[in-house]
C-alpha cells in the first residue's frame, strides 16, 4: 500500500513538471502549427539559467523564475520575429526541419561553451525530503510542483479570461476566422512562441534542482514531451496537462511494478497505442 | 638537386638515432563529457610520473611522452582513437582506457595491431580473460572488486546480510561486479530481494527506490560506473527512505570527492568497495600523496595511483627491452619485457600471470597480486577512510549504519 501511494505521489510530482513542458509545446503547435523540436533545448537553457543564477549571483533557483520567465519570453518572441516568421509560409515540413536545426545549433553551442560536464544544484534546505505519513516528498520537487501548478493555473485563467488569451485560442481554433475578427495573427503568433518558450524555460528552472544538467539533456526531454502532447491531443492545453501527469504515473508505476529497464519502454508503448487507436489524443480534442 | 639534398636531410632528421627520440605512450581517456574528471585525474597522474622519470634521465637516455586522445567515454570512439594512436601516433605501448566498455575495444585493437596495452584502471574480467597476449592489467578485475566486502561480511561477527538488494548499471562493468557480488552472496545463502539494472545516466531513481524499499533489504548494494549515477542513486535511496544496515557502493563514482560534496550529510557512512588497498600510513604511499598534493593541490585516490604506477611499470619494462628502432620489433620486445615484470609500485606488487578468477574466468597477463588489492572504505565527514581488511584500516567501521 505504502509503495503504491509513494508511486502515486512521485508520479504526480514529476508529472506536473512534464505537463508544464508539454503545455508550452502544445500552445505553440495550436497557434502556429509548428512542431517545435527545439523545445527541449529551451528547457535546457532554463536549467542552465537556474544553475548560473545560483553559482554567480547566489540567486535561489525558485526565486530566479521571475528573472528567467521574462528573459525566455523575450528570447522566444525574438526567435519567432527574426528566424521563424519567414519559414512558416514554407509549410509544416520546413518549420519542422528548421526547429530541428535550431535544436542542434543551441545544444552544440551549449556543449561548446559549457562543455559536456554534468552539473548539479545543491540547495542546503533541500537535502532531506519531507515525510508526511512516511511518504517521501523531496522538497525541490514539491516546490517545483507548487510553482508549476500556479503557473499552469495562471495560464488557464489567462487563456480563458483575457482578451489576448482569447485571441490566442481563437487563432488556435481557426486562424483565418481570427484574422476576419480583427485579430493580429502575426502578433499573436510572436506572443505565443514567447509564451511557449517561457513555459519551457520555467520548467527547466524548476527541474534543475531535482535533476542534473548537461547541454544535451534536451534530447531526453523533447522525446518525453512528444509522448505527453500526443497522449493529450496535439494543440490541447488540458490534454497536455493530463498527458504529463499520466506519463509521470506510467513511468513511476512501471518502474516499480514492472522493471526499471522497462520504464521508458512502457511510456512509448502507450504513445504508439494512442497514435494507433486515438490519433487525436486520449480525450479526442487534439488536431490530428 | 638541392631540393633532393634537403629532402634527404629531412628524412635523416625524422629517422634520427633512437637515443635522441622520445618514447611515445598512447593513452585514450575521456577528456570531455561526463567522464572528463576521470580523464583529468589520469592526465595528472601520468604527467607526474613522466616528469619524474624524465628528470632522472629518462629510460636508457630517452625521454618518455604520454599522448592522450579523447574518446569522450564512447566505446566506438575508443577503438578509433586507439587505432589512430597506434598507426598514426606511432606509439610503442598503450595504457589508459578509463572504463571497461572502452578498454574492451582498445584491447581488441591492440591485440589486432600487436601493440602492448597495460590496463591501469578498467576492471571488467573480460579484458584479461579473452586470452589476449598483448594485454596486461595491473589493477584487480571486477569480480575481484567485492573481495574486501566479501571478507568484511564473512569476518565481522553478525555482518552477514540477511537479505540484499543489488542495483547496477547495464554496462560491462556494472554487470560484472553485480554478478560477482551476487554469486558470492548466494553461495552464502543470502536471498537477493531486488536485482535491477538501470541505464547509465538515469535522471530519476525514485521509482526504482520505491521498489527497493518495498523489499526492505538488509544490505543495499549499488554499482555505478558514472559519478552522477552514484550520487543520484544514493540521494534518491535516502530520500525515499530505504534503511538497510549498510549502503555499499561499487565503482569509481562512490570514491570521488564530488560524492560527499554533492550529497553532504547523505554521504555519511556509505561504504565504497574499491580496487586499491593502499595504506596511507605506508611511507611509500605517504610520500606519493604528499608529492601529488604539492603539485596539484588535491589528495590522490585509486585512479591517480593507478595511472602513476602504470607509467612506472611501462618504464621498467622499457628499461629492460632491447629497442632497435623498428616499431614492430620494439613492441614485441616491450611485450616480452612486461611478461618478466616483477616489481613494486605505489599501487603494490605487480607480476603478470595466468590464473583463474573468483568466477572461474581464465585470466591472461593479470597481476597475480590482484586478490590482495581490494579494500572496503567508508565515508566519514567528507573523507573516505579504509575500514577493511583490518591490516589496512585507517579507522573503525560504523556498522550497522544508523544514519
Amino acid at each position: 500500500m505504502e509503495t503504491a501511494v509513494q508511486s502515486l505521489v512521485s508520479g504526480v510530482l514529476t508529472g506536473a513538471l512534464y505537463a508544464m513542458i508539454g503545455v508550452g509545446l502544445t500552445v505553440v503547435f495550436g497557434v502556429m502549427r509548428i512542431i517545435n523540436l527545439a523545445h527541449g533545448e529551451m528547457v535546457m537553457l532554463g536549467m542552465f539559467g537556474a544553475y548560473f543564477g545560483l553559482e554567480l549571483l547566489g540567486l535561489d533557483p525558485f526565486v530566479s523564475v521571475v528573472v528567467w520567465a521574462p528573459v525566455m519570453f523575450a528570447a522566444g518572441a525574438l526567435i519567432h520575429r527574426l528566424l521563424l516568421r519567414r519559414i512558416i509560409p514554407g509549410g509544416e515540413l520546413n518549420t519542422l526541419l528548421y526547429t530541428a536545426g535550431l535544436s542542434l545549433l543551441v545544444a552544440n553551442l551549449a556543449l561548446f561553451v559549457w562543455t559536456g560536464d554534468y552539473r548539479t544544484i545543491n540547495l542546503p534546505y533541500a537535502a532531506l525530503p519531507l515525510r508526511p505519513f512516511g511518504i517521501a516528498v523531496p522538497i525541490p520537487l514539491a516546490i517545483a510542483f507548487g510553482i508549476a501548478v500556479l503557473v499552469t493555473g495562471a495560464l488557464w485563467l489567462f487563456l480563458g479570461r483575457t482578451d489576448l488569451g482569447r485571441a490566442v485560442r481563437a487563432t488556435s481554433q481557426n486562424a483565418e476566422a481570427a484574422v476576419l475578427m480583427g485579430i493580429d495573427v502575426e502578433r499573436v503568433a510572436t506572443f505565443t512562441f514567447g509564451l511557449g518558450t517561457a513555459l519551457a524555460g520555467v520548467a527547466g528552472v524548476l527541474l534543475a534542482p531535482s535533476l542534473y544538467l548537461y547541454p544535451t539533456v534536451g534530447e531526453i526531454l523533447v522525446v518525453k514531451c512528444f509522448v505527453i502532447v500526443v497522449l493529450g491531443g496535439l494543440g490541447s492545453v488540458p490534454g497536455a496537462i493530463a498527458g504529463g501527469i499520466l506519463l509521470g504515473l506510467v513511468e513511476s508505476f512501471g518502474a516499480v511494478y514492472v522493471s526499471m529497464a522497462w520504464k521508458d519502454g512502457i511510456g512509448f508503448l502507450l504513445f504508439l497505442l494512442v497514435l494507433l487507436y486515438r490519433p487525436s489524443g486520449l480525450f479526442g480534442v487534439g488536431k490530428a | 638537386m638541392r631540393k633532393l639534398a634537403l629532402l634527404a636531410a629531412l628524412v635523416a632528421a625524422t629517422s634520427m638515432p633512437a637515443a635522441a627520440q622520445t618514447i611515445r605512450i598512447g593513452a585514450p581517456q575521456p577528456m570531455t563529457g561526463a567522464d572528463a574528471p576521470f580523464g583529468d585525474k589520469f592526465k595528472k597522474a601520468y604527467s607526474l610520473a613522466v616528469e619524474e622519470i624524465n628528470a632522472a634521465g629518462g629510460v636508457n637516455g630517452r625521454k618518455l611522452e604520454v599522448i592522450l586522445e579523447d574518446h569522450q567515454a564512447k566505446n566506438a570512439l575508443a577503438a578509433t582513437v586507439a587505432e589512430k594512436l597506434i598507426t598514426q601516433g606511432q606509439v610503442l605501448v598503450m595504457t589508459g582506457g578509463r572504463a571497461s566498455g572502452q578498454a574492451v575495444e582498445i584491447a581488441s585493437v591492440c591485440q589486432r595491431l600487436k601493440t602492448p596495452y597495460l590496463v591501469d584502471h578498467p576492471s571488467a574480467d573480460l579484458i584479461t580473460s579473452k586470452g589476449f597476449e598483448w594485454v596486461f592489467r595491473n589493477n584487480p578485475t571486477g569480480s575481484i572488486y567485492p573481495q574486501a566486502f566479501n571478507r568484511f561480511i564473512t569476518e565481522v561477527e553478525g555482518a552477514m546480510p540477511k537479505s540484499a538488494a543489488v542495483i547496477y548499471d547495464n554496462t560491462v562493468f556494472g554487470k560484472t561486479i553485480a554478478n560477482s557480488a551476487m554469486t558470492f552472496l548466494r553461495s552464502k545463502g543470502v536471498p537477493i530481494v531486488a536485482d535491477e539494472a538501470y541505464p547509465v545516466n538515469t535522471l530519476d531513481f525514485k521509482p526504482l527506490m520505491t521498489k527497493v524499499k518495498a523489499a526492505s533489504p538488509d544490505y543495499f548494494l549499488m554499482v555505478a560506473v558514472s559519478t552522477t549515477d552514484a550520487i543520484l542513486l544514493t540521494r534518491h535511496a535516502k530520500e525515499i527512505g530505504i534503511r538497510p544496515r549498510a549502503f555499499v557502493g561499487f565503482g569509481g563514482g562512490f570514491g570521488v570527492a564530488d560524492f560527499p560534496k554533492q550529497l553532504g550529510p547523505l554521504a555519511q557512512n556509505v561504504f565504497s568497495s574499491a580496487a586499491w588497498s593502499g595504506n596511507p600510513n605506508d611511507p611509500v604511499v605517504k610520500a606519493f600523496y604528499e608529492k601529488f598534493q604539492k603539485k596539484y593541490g588535491f589528495l590522490p585516490k585509486e585512479h591517480e595511483v593507478e595511472g602513476y604506477s602504470a607509467i612506472y611499470i611501462i618504464a621498467d619494462a622499457l628499461k629492460r627491452a632491447k629497442l632497435t628502432g623498428n616499431l614492430e620489433q620494439d613492441r614485441d620486445a616491450v611485450r616480452q619485457a612486461l611478461l618478466a615484470t616483477d616489481m613494486t609500485t605505489v599501487f603494490g606488487k605487480v607480476k603478470f600471470g595466468s590464473y583463474k578468477g573468483p568466477l572461474g574466468d581464465a585470466y591472461t597477463n593479470q597481476n597475480v597480486h590482484s586478490p590482495q588489492h581490494s579494500v572496503l572504505a567508508q565515508w566519514k565527514d567528507g573523507k573516505l577512510l579504509n575500514v577493511w581488511p583490518k591490516n589496512n584500516a585507517e579507522t573503525a567501521y560504523v556498522f550497522p549504519d544508523v544514519m
